[in-house]
């Protein structure tokens, strides 16, 4: 049986791992959000040695783009300003609608197309630099709350690596993190068929951390599931069958 | 009850904040004799500033801390691998679906308040809730593990209440404080191990912190 979801992560991923420039950004946010049915997606980049301006790539419309300057919303918009200090994807149902100009805000933030619902992830970067990626879409409160979780899951790793890739572009790459040795273990274990469990046997360490490893080690690798680490850690010449 | 407050929120709960760092100071620089930086009775760090998701478990009479929880992605800035990298030789687990605990404090002002018996009841009550609370706020985000840096006492203590975790690394004396990384896990399994150890069935988690806002004015004109 094929996993949808972990598919679509995948080849979004994939996707990622082949944008080579600023301009195509744009068009890779596009091919996500009909992906996953959403009706926008946006990344706002702050912190940035190199430059003072935020990196902006949206898939919004022009119009809004363009109506959102000319109302000044920058200075009113509780996205951002809630969403910069925040650890918690931040869900835009927990915004009171009772401040006039906000409520305004969103109701022509969704006359412009960008749906009823939208979930805001701050991404924390090493270096202190910051990010908002946001995604919009039209679902009842039911279809919302059913697939939040996943959304959240898979979007809260896009929106990292998507950081990631807007700082290499930049001219700022960060050193990707070596696998630890227990890393390595668990992927060398897990290539040769075993799972979690046998490899927590094998290893003497707990199922869960086993999964933690695992887990950490496709974020380290940019994969999007343990076969694709395996064969990212193969191509790149760190991986050999156990001892 | 637990409340999960963002760093971006801080300015809406001044009293709940300072009482906490006050607390961390109580604990950490004069009980434990860390080496924490301390200025005007309060133990502030860095890592304050990378915008950390607090949680406090505060008594049913507002405003009245009984302890508190401070959690940072490990994608960011984080204590593991900044700090205490000595106990990770091999390199420190990283990802958004990891969170780092820190700073775990229960209020010693407890014991002023209560008698002995009744205290070690509400300290132990507090460890627990707030354990419940992480496991609760990380499952709301899709966290699966928790990493965290502790010494022997609170490993203790997460022993006696079958708080399970495997440690990773390598153990190290930092100062006086024999120091260990541990591994937790987020699940369904884990809460009920808690709840069972404390008999804390319900949520801990609030839905809302209206309830420790100061009541609104009514006649206060809409902004």
């Amino acid at each position: 049986m094929i996993d949808k979801t972990e598919t679509n992560l995948a080849t979004s991923l994939a996707e990622l791992t082949a944008t080579h420039t600023h301009t195509t950004i744009e068009t890779l946010l596009r091919r996500w959000a009909l992906r996953y049915g959403l009706r926008s997606i946006a990344y706002l980049g702050f912190g940035f040695v190199n430059s003072v301006e935020p990196f902006l790539a949206v898939t919004y419309s022009a119009d809004w783009v363009e109506h959102y300057k000319q109302q000044r919303y920058l200075e009113i918009d509780p996205v951002i300003r809630v969403g910069m200090g925040r650890l918690l994807p931040l869900d835009w149902e927990e915004f009171g609608r009772h401040e006039g100009r906000i409520q305004m805000f969103f109701g022509e933030a969704c006359e412009f197309g960008l749906g009823r619902r939208g979930l805001t992830i701050p991404v924390h970067g090493r270096g202190g630099d910051r990010a908002l990626f946001t995604i919009t879409a039209d679902l009842s409160h039911k279809q919302w709350i059913a697939k939040k979780l996943a959304f959240m899951r898979d979007f809260q790793l896009l929106a990292v690596h998507l950081h990631d890739k807007v700082l290499e572009l930049e001219g700022r790459p960060i050193p990707r993190s070596q696998l630890s040795p227990r890393e390595l273990e668990c992927l060398q274990w897990t290539a040769e068929g075993k799972t979690a469990w046998e490899c927590s046997v094998i290893l003497g360490l707990s199922e869960h951390t086993v999964r933690c490893y695992l887990e950490s080690a496709r974020h380290k690798l940019n994969a999007s599931s343990n076969t694709h680490a395996i064969s990212i850690a193969y191509r790149s010449g760190v991986l050999f069958p156990p001892l | 009850m637990i409340v999960a407050i963002e760093s971006v929120d801080q300015n809406k709960h001044p009293k709940l904040f300072d009482q906490m760092f006050q607390m961390r100071a109580e604990v950490f620089a004069d009980r434990l004799g860390w080496d924490v930086t301390v200025e005007n009775g309060r133990e502030i760090d860095r890592f304050d500033t990378e915008d950390p998701l607090y949680l406090f478990s505060v008594d049913d009479q507002p405003g009245q801390l009984r302890g508190a929880v401070r959690l940072l992605p490990t994608t960011g800035p984080n204590m593991l691998r900044d700090v205490f990298s000595v106990l990770m030789p091999g390199g420190t687990v990283e990802s958004p679906l990891i969170w780092e605990s820190s700073r775990f404090a229960v209020n010693p002002r407890i014991f002023r308040t209560q008698d002995r018996a009744e205290a070690n009841h509400t300290v132990n009550r507090t460890t627990v809730e707030l354990l419940c609370g992480m496991v609760e706020a990380g499952q709301k985000a899709g966290i699966e593990h928790i990493v965290s840096v502790f010494d022997a006492r609170m490993a203790r203590i997460f022993r006696s209440i079958d708080c399970r975790y495997e440690q990773i690394g390598t153990p190290a004396r930092i100062g006086k404080t024999m120091t260990y990384a541990g591994l937790f896990e987020i699940s369904d399994a884990m809460r009920e191990r808690l709840g069972a150890a404390g008999n804390i069935e319900a949520p801990v988690l609030a839905t809302s912190i209206e309830a420790l806002r100061p009541a609104r004015n009514p006649h206060a004109p809409a902004a």
